[in-house]
């Protein structure tokens, strides 16, 4: 383990930028993709509109979180799908390129990509949503560490398949479960009281938990804040270096 | 760089799977691949050629054994290593989203070539496979023949000193492979190394300076295409067709293999008269040819089959 982390940064990352330039002209092409995600996100926020006005500031900040949670779990599809179908890790990884370099470039490059529609939604949240600097800059960051969990967790898993057909089982699953199931969309104070801490360990629940209480729409203790900041924290560092390593590891086994 | 551009010594791979026995893919391969050498790996499928590529490139971790690239432990230093190696991989395809053009260019500048070597190295692979007609177009939009080449074109440009290549000319036409293999000469006189699978047997002759034949994870034998031709035990084929033919009649000549309708004799050209007279004599319709990596690649694994 002491020797997968012993790369000096400017070698740790090599290939990065120009893999992340390929991944954005890769996923480019994808725009039918991405106009049909805003759309659907668009759909389901004028669903809330109707059904009760007063829940959209919760409804547009969890259409942020879960965007970018959506943008990372592409990385598993993407991943697999090179790996598997186009044998792309052997052409990358048996180069000077660094796995890392090529985990991190693929997920930038549909970070990038697809930012747009998140864009739209946040500049369309103006409306509804009470921002304020610090509000946007919680926003900013809760949105990089979900995604950057996602993106993570998302490349770890897309190592153990040999079939792209059963990942589409496990992606239904993590959308429902972080998407879905434990709040993101509307408020915590929704959610059973019991069960409120599990959420708060979730990451996307978790930040949008802090994001609503932030706005006001829920209100949180100060260990419920604690649990869900700390939480949220530690386990975007934890899988986040545990993608990194991950991907060195694997990088032995194409 | 220092020491030959790949060297192994008995190396084993066993892969593990939960539920199912062991499988023994490479079973101690001991071989040796000389600066500027083209060298074959040849055998069956699942003979554990494409085990050892992968094994040699970085990809994937040996059992036991030990494997060196310029001097450079592979299982120890895969980031030493990486650098001098470039891999085509066996099925690989080219991302369907970009043209020949962007993949060839995005390959290079990630593996940290500046800009213009990197745009000219593309354009110069480009024309080198053919696919100046098609470059602009997405991969998605091109043949089998025109994916694989582009793949290639990849991978040459890198002019990487060591290079792998797993059935580099699947799918492609006859055309598409002579441009293949003229590439992949000019590749070595500028110094690069190549070793690759195929099972072309003519494309490994032209192509090889040397062969190795693979069965089972083992080596059976190694030698230029002229080695092991002589091998078979003459260097004509005499294909004879008609009624009655008995493979003992002939077994004095050489060695004798029957299709059914045709009898194959490997004969040494002073004794092809003889045996062409018997021929006539017999009424027998005879083919006269030489003796092909083929002949001998069956007759090397088969004796191997049969031994087992």
């Amino acid at each position: 383990m002491r020797s997968e982390l012993a790369l000096a940064p400017s070698r740790a990352f090599r290939g990065l930028g120009s893999f992340l330039w390929t991944e954005i002209l890769v996923q480019a092409h994808e725009w039918l993709a991405m106009g049909t995600s805003m759309v659907v996100q668009g759909v389901l926020l004028v669903f809330v509109w109707i059904l009760d006005p007063s829940l959209l500031p919760v409804s547009f900040l969890g259409a942020i979180l879960f965007s970018m949670f959506t943008m990372g779990q592409r990385v598993l599809n993407e991943a697999a799908y090179l790996r598997i179908d186009h044998k792309a890790n052997d052409l990358y990884l048996a180069s000077p390129m660094t796995p890392e370099g090529y985990f991190l470039g693929m997920a930038i490059g549909i970070l990038v990509v697809y930012v747009g529609p998140v864009l739209v939604i946040g500049l369309l949240s103006i409306w509804v949503v009470p921002y304020t600097p610090a509000i946007v800059l919680l926003l900013f960051l809760l949105a990089l560490a979900v995604w950057l969990f996602s993106a993570s967790t998302g490349y770890i898993f897309s190592t153990f398949f040999r079939d792209n057909r059963a990942i589409w089982a496990y992606s239904s699953l993590f959308f429902n479960l972080f998407g879905v199931l434990f709040p993101v969309f509307y408020p915590l104070s929704l959610f059973p009281a019991d069960l409120r801490s599990v959420a708060l360990l979730l990451p996307p629940s978790a930040a949008a938990a802090l994001l609503q209480s932030s706005i006001g729409a829920t209100s949180l203790s100060e260990a419920q804040i604690a649990l869900a900041a700390g939480g949220l924290a530690v386990e975007v560092t934890l899988i986040l270096l545990g993608a990194i390593l991950w991907a060195r590891r694997t990088s032995r086994e194409a | 760089m220092t020491g030959e551009a790949l060297w192994s010594d008995r190396l084993r791979k066993v892969y593990e799977t939960r539920g199912a026995p062991p499988v023994e893919a490479l079973r101690g391969v001991s071989l040796e691949v000389h600066r500027g050498e083209r060298v074959a790996l040849l055998g069956r499928n699942g003979a554990g050629k494409t085990t050892f590529l992968k094994i040699a490139s970085t990809l994937l971790r040996p059992t036991s054994g030990r494997i060196e690239i310029f001097g450079e432990d592979v299982d120890r230093r895969p980031d030493r290593v990486r650098p001098y190696i470039a891999v085509v991989p066996q099925e690989g395809k080219p991302f369907f989203h970009l043209t020949p053009r962007e993949q060839v260019y995005t390959y290079l500048r990630a593996r940290g070539l500046a800009r213009e070597t990197a745009r000219a190295r593309t354009e110069s692979a480009i024309e080198q496979m053919g696919l100046e007609s098609v470059a602009d177009r997405l991969a998605i939009t091109l043949s089998g023949g025109q994916r694989q080449r582009t793949m290639v074109a990849t991978v040459i440009a890198t002019e990487a000193p060591l290079l792998f290549l797993d059935e580099p000319s699947i799918g492609m036409d006859p055309f598409a492979r002579r441009d293949v293999w003229d590439s992949l000469r000019g590749l070595t006189r500028k110094g690069s190394t190549l070793l690759l699978t195929t099972h072309y047997l003519d494309e490994a002759e032209v192509l090889s300076d040397r062969l190795y034949i693979v069965e089972g994870g083992r080596v059976l034998v190694q030698g230029t295409a002229e080695e092991l031709k002589r091998s078979v035990g003459g260097t004509l084929k005499v294909t004879l067709q008609g009624p009655g033919i008995v493979a003992d009649e002939f077994q004095s000549f050489g060695a004798c293999v029957s299709d059914g309708s045709a009898l194959t004799v490997i004969v040494d050209p002073p004794r092809l008269a003889e045996l062409l007279q018997i021929a006539v004599q017999r009424k027998l319709t005879a083919g006269v040819g030489p003796v092909t990596l083929e002949e001998a690649f069956l007759r090397v694994v088969g004796r191997s089959i049969n031994a087992e």
